[in-house]
């Protein structure tokens, strides 16, 4: 046995085999290229060309039927937006009072859940799933359910208010309530957020918390001078794209109060407004108008957050490179 | 006595027979057979049903395969705006006026009159009110199935509520004053809000011009150039509907309680509780009562339909019904333009059996217990066996008024319902509603006659 493993590994490389190393090695980057062609043809095809043909309509009287190029109006889809649309501004505020509580909010829940899963206890893997489960469930489902948790007169939560006799809410009929309805429902999808604080967590040294409890760091020393920091680049990212999913939020809003946003449009959300102009109105120019400024908004946030993240996120490999 | 209503039912059940067995009469195809796509919206109960009906055009029409391509309802819009304008549409597509229109105008459809004029079809066995909603331009875009009307002239009411609360259950309130007092008798509200409701008069804009109506007011001049809601007549139904919902139904709040997540369709509806004295319905209703509670359909000891009560106060006010206002309504089947001449062709066929064949849109609406909108369909006398209140339907069909309206239809209409749901928060009084959301309406409508009258200048 040791006689023929041997005479395996003391075996000369054959002249093609080194070829073939040779020709592998050189041409290393276009293999990386084959295994990423599909994802990239699939980016070019399905967002790049769209993202540049959504542009070029924006600028263009584009209705259904157009036949041939749509005729080309300049900046009359951007002028209008901002002086005669006013669910323009509705949908805007509407959007930016959701994003404003719903994002800090399940940031606030996901990373209080993970430091809660992080903790050493038993059976910790199935209280992980658990917490998980709700992130796996369709939005349009978990949308339904909500819509009978939050019923008026039937609903568990205004049950459960009058049995400890507090006042029922209107979820979703009264003007008022409709946009703290949606930020509630959505906690609901904190699963992933979860999923990457909770990694974030286990990726701190112990021996960071050690040196911490030896200097007589308290527990909420460790969480202020050690987790928090640490985590930053997590929150970071989640963060970002918290307000990149926020703005976009349309599925919930949809189903929950039709296209007209609820009483008194008080959940017309920017991408409801997208839609209806769009599928409703038939105005295709203006809606693609009016998807290229959120993507402008979103854009210029994230700059700005890249920007600052400079001021606020700790990375620890950059600071070991200057020292 | 007997013996005729015996009959009738023997009548009924062989039409219902031979509409469900003439498929298996089909004869084979000797050239090219024809694929259809049909894109429509019979979903549900009605699917088996359409099924049918595709079964015995295609006895008669052996080189035509339609294809029963039932939609979603939930994204009906973008599914429609896609197809419609995708270079490989379906075959016929079922679509709503303000979409017959937006299509007419963008050229996405043909109009027909060439097909009805070379197939010597008869347009007038239709309603005028109906067939005259499928003309933009003065031609012709489709044929109506089912009725445009009906959807606002009928109520249906809970007698057996009605007797308890000391009225007579033969006698539904007849006038908008009359409806307010069994109303006010019957509502109970509960600490949650309304345990029982009298009447919900509310709904979006479509609500609001149906009672217009009953108020001798209209939405629109007949060209359609000019919006009129905000007349006196306007402000004063507006106002009634308002007051209505504070006073005997505890504010607009309490009435979408009311009615949250429910559905008359699903068969979870207030009314199928007893909770509901008087309901608003479109014609669809027969067909679904009949499925979700077929007992209580039956017994008509508990129920009845009446029509839409009118401005007591207002000697010229009477019932009144609107036709082609909803954006939902008055639905036709369309063809369109891209497709070659035989599809065409085919397609106007399949159109015309679902339009004016006994065995197409007749026997289909029949087997629901609603109306067609070809008179004769609806003189046949077994619909008083299947719908025991036939002939309040007829009446209310009768008293429908055609409004018109343009592709613009569903910009105003969200202005509107915006308008009336302000002045049912009270964010606005009626009338600054009313005139606030006119102006901004007539401005939209002015622009698209605007460019409109240019381009076929």
């Amino acid at each position: 046995m040791q006689a023929s493993l041997k005479s395996k590994h003391s075996q000369p490389e054959t002249p093609m085999k080194l070829r073939l190393q040779e020709w592998w090695f050189r041409n290393r980057a276009l293999i990386g290229f084959v295994f990423i062609f599909p994802w990239f043809a699939g980016f070019i095809i399905f967002d790049a060309l769209p993202f540049i043909y959504n542009l070029y309509l924006s600028f263009t009287d584009y209705q259904i039927g157009t036949v041939g190029l749509p005729p080309w109006i300049g900046f009359d889809n951007y002028s209008k937006i901002f002086t005669d649309d006013k669910l323009f501004g509705k949908s805007m505020y509407n959007t930016v009072y959701y994003l404003g509580f719903s994002v800090p909010l399940r940031l606030i829940f996901a990373f209080l859940i993970a430091l809660i899963l992080n903790l050493r206890v038993r059976g910790m893997e199935l209280y992980r799933t658990l917490f998980y489960v709700p992130s796996v469930v369709p939005l349009v489902a978990a949308t339904v359910i909500f819509a009978g948790f939050l019923n008026t007169r039937y609903g568990f939560l205004n049950q459960f208010l009058v049995l400890i006799g507090a006042t029922p809410v209107r979820w979703l009929s009264s003007p008022d309530a409709i946009k703290p309805s949606l930020i509630l429902i959505s906690l609901w999808g904190f699963g992933g957020q979860m999923i990457i604080f909770l990694a974030g967590l286990q990726s701190i040294p112990d021996d960071l918390y050690e040196a911490a409890a030896i200097d007589g760091g308290t527990g909420w020393h460790r969480m202020v001078y050690i987790t928090v920091p640490l985590m930053t680049p997590t929150i970071f990212f989640n963060l970002l794209l918290g307000l990149i999913g926020g703005f976009q939020i349309f599925e919930q809003v949809f189903i929950l109060l039709d296209t007209n946003g609820g009483p008194l449009q008080a959940g017309l959300v920017y991408m409801l407004h997208v839609y209806n102009k769009a599928f409703r109105d038939f105005e295709f120019g203006y809606s693609a108008a009016l998807s290229v400024i959120l993507f402008l908004i979103i854009f210029v946030l994230t700059i700005m957050l890249v920007y600052t993240s400079n001021r606020w996120v700790f990375y620890g490999d950059a600071q070991d490179d200057e020292t | 006595m007997k013996r005729i209503r015996l009959l009738t039912l023997v009548v009924a059940l062989m039409a219902l027979m031979s509409f469900a067995l003439a498929p298996a009469l089909a004869q084979e195809c000797e050239g090219e057979v024809i694929e259809l796509e049909f894109m429509n919206w019979w979903g549900a109960a009605r699917e088996a049903l359409m099924d049918t009906l595709i079964g015995h055009f295609e006895a008669e029409n052996p080189c035509i395969r339609v294809i029963n391509q039932v939609q979603p309802w939930d994204n009906r819009a973008e599914l429609l705006a896609t197809a419609a304008a995708s270079s490989n549409p379906p075959g016929i597509i079922m679509s709503t006026r303000p979409e017959t229109y937006h299509f007419a105008i963008s050229g996405l459809i043909i109009p027909i009159d060439h097909f009805v004029d070379a197939h010597g079809t008869d347009l007038s066995v239709f309603y005028d009110g109906e067939i005259g909603l499928q003309y933009w331009n003065g031609e012709l875009y489709g044929l109506p199935m089912p009725t445009a009307g009906g959807l606002t002239s009928l109520y249906i009411y809970n007698k057996d509520m009605l007797r308890a609360a000391g009225y007579d259950p033969e006698s539904p309130p007849k006038t908008w004053q009359e409806l307010e007092e069994m109303s006010a008798a019957i509502t109970v509200a509960d600490p949650m809000g309304v345990d029982v409701m009298g009447a919900e008069i509310i709904g979006d804009d479509w609500a609001f011009v149906a009672w217009l109506y009953t108020n001798n007011g209209r939405y629109s001049s007949d060209d359609g150039r000019t919006l009129l809601f905000n007349s006196p007549e306007g402000v004063e139904t507006l106002e009634w509907m308002v007051n209505f919902t504070n006073n005997i139904n505890g504010g607009v709040e309490n009435v979408s309680d009311f009615f949250q997540d429910t559905a008359f369709a699903q068969g979870d509806h207030p009314w199928f509780e007893d909770q509901l004295a008087f309901l608003r319905i479109n014609t669809s209703f027969y067909g679904h009562y009949n499925v979700n509670d077929p007992e209580g359909y039956a017994d008509t000891s508990h129920w009845g339909t009446m029509l839409r009560p009118y401005n007591g106060d207002n000697p010229d006010a009477t019932h009144a019904g609107t036709t082609g206002y909803n954006y939902s309504g008055a639905w036709a089947y369309t063809i369109p333009t891209v497709h070659p001449p035989e599809k065409q062709e085919a397609a106007f066929k399949f159109a015309e059996f679902i339009g004016v064949h006994p065995l197409g849109g007749c026997a289909f609406l029949f087997a629901q217990s609603r109306p067609s909108p070809v008179k004769e369909c609806n003189e046949n006398p077994a619909y008083y066996e299947v719908n025991p209140t036939w002939s309040v339907v007829l009446e209310g069909l009768a008293t429908d008024v055609a409004v018109s309206i343009t592709p613009v239809q569903g910009q105003l209409a969200e202005i509107l319902s915006n308008a009336i749901e302000e002045a049912l928060f009270g964010v606005k009084s009626a009338e600054d509603a009313l005139n606030d959301a006119h102006a901004e309406m007539q401005a939209i409508l002015d622009e698209f006659w605007a460019e409109f009258d240019a381009a076929n200048m």
